[in-house]
């Protein structure tokens, strides 16, 4: 079995993140009402990350402080986001529960819509462990 | 072979601080009992792999009941339970779980519990030394703070999928897909009962002060704890153990906070370890 080809940060870990999610399985059987806009921080890079009735629309890298706006942002160190993009994470690096009580992961915004949309975000972040670190 | 498994169920009339309560049991094997609670939220669909265990089951007697309020346990048919909120306590968690070994008329029982069921462990070995044989305490600490969360039950959001994969990264990356899945979709069933449990798991639960007191001579206590636990680490674990008297402390890798329920394959080797320093701890 060969390793899967892994995204570079920034533009092409966009277009494979979009791409693993909306060719995935679990979400698109589930993501009917997954619908809104998270930030995902990684401190280095950053994209704002749409979704429409479970598909992501639109993913934008490195937003200015007005570009974009969006719902929540889940923001960690680059050394906390490249333990998600490990094949097997190490623990406390295997999900955003687990890196937001134990390491350096932070939940914010509004939290009520993250919860709403718990199941496909849950599903969405795990998928890392393919497309690999957004930094 | 036959394709009937060997697990049987039975309800059992107890009574506990005055509430009374129809208890749903699964069992098997014979020999000493070992009783088995499940995770806060759950029920006992998670210690179905250890049900049917031959190895275990050829020298005990696994009884996994559903807590109250949760699977095919009824809330109290004595009160009008549906005009309070329900907030689990370390009294009655304890006097419970003491009524129902009386009502079964269990002779010196293994206690095991994982998650708020490790906690109560510990609440066991502190305040019934001599009821219990010993205890497994899994995935238990002296005190688990930051999951009585109003997210469970928040009427804006799916509580069925908050609670299910709220707890789904307490489950190793490593256990089978399957097995977690299930473990899941057992939490997708519990959200009325999660909220009220972590009262006692988070709030409640404090042996901070008590350690001590825990006579692990009289109650010998094994602990254990998966390395992706992120509620109850395993250096929580080690901590608590580190305090009790006689106790014993089993890291175990690649593993989560649901054990026996996302891979029992790997849990079964663990604990059997456990049962054989529980064993040696009592022959002692």
């Amino acid at each position: 079995m060969t390793a899967p080809l892994k995204a570079g940060p920034g533009r092409d870990w966009a277009d494979a993140f979009a791409a693993a999610s909306n060719d995935d399985p679990e979400i698109q059987a589930h993501g009917k009402y997954f619908t809104c806009t998270y930030l995902l921080d990684a401190t280095d890079r950053s994209y704002a990350i749409k979704v429409e009735s479970g598909r992501v629309t639109e993913v934008t890298t490195d937003p200015g402080p007005l570009d974009v706006p969006y719902q929540f942002a889940i923001r960690a160190s680059t050394d906390t986001w490249r333990g998600f993009g490990e094949p097997v994470p190490a623990p406390m690096h295997h999900g955003i529960w687990a890196a937001s009580f134990q390491r350096d992961m932070r939940l914010e915004g509004d939290i009520l819509v993250l919860m709403q949309n718990l199941r496909c975000i849950t599903r969405q972040i795990e998928l890392l462990r393919v497309v690999g670190s957004p930094v | 072979m036959s394709r009937i498994s060997p697990v049987t169920g039975h309800y059992v009339t107890v009574e506990a601080d005055g509430l009374e309560y129809k208890v749903f049991y699964l069992e098997n094997g014979t020999g000493q009992p070992l009783v088995c609670q499940h995770t806060a939220g759950c029920h006992n669909h998670q210690w179905r792999d250890l049900l049917e265990d031959t190895e275990i089951t050829a020298n005990h007697r696994v009884i996994a009941y559903d807590l109250p309020r949760h699977g095919k346990s009824d809330p109290p048919e004595n009160t009008e339970w549906w005009k309070e909120e329900y907030k689990l306590t370390a009294d009655h968690f304890v006097n419970f779980i003491v009524a129902l070994c009386d009502a079964l008329e269990l002779e010196d029982p293994i206690f095991m519990g994982s998650s708020f069921g490790g906690n109560v462990a510990l609440q066991l070995a502190l305040r019934h030394p001599d009821r219990f044989a010993g205890v497994l305490s899994v995935e238990g600490a002296d005190y688990s703070p930051g999951f009585y969360l109003d997210w469970w039950q928040h009427p804006h959001a799916n509580a069925a999928q908050v609670c299910a994969s709220g707890v789904w990264d307490l489950m190793a990356p490593q256990s089978p897909e399957s097995d977690r899945w299930k473990t899941w979709f057992y939490y997708s069933q519990g959200s009325e009962a999660f909220k009220g449990d972590l009262h006692f798991y988070s709030v409640d639960h404090d042996l901070r002060e008590d350690l001590d007191k825990i006579d692990g001579n009289r109650c010998p206590v094994v602990m254990l704890t998966g390395e992706y636990d992120y509620l109850t680490t395993p250096e929580d674990s080690a901590r608590t153990a580190d305090a009790i008297q006689n106790a014993t402390f089993i890291k175990m890798e690649e593993i989560g906070h649901f054990p026996m329920s996302e891979n029992h394959r790997v849990f079964r080797d663990y604990l059997l370890e456990a049962l054989k320093t529980l064993e040696t701890k009592t022959s002692a």
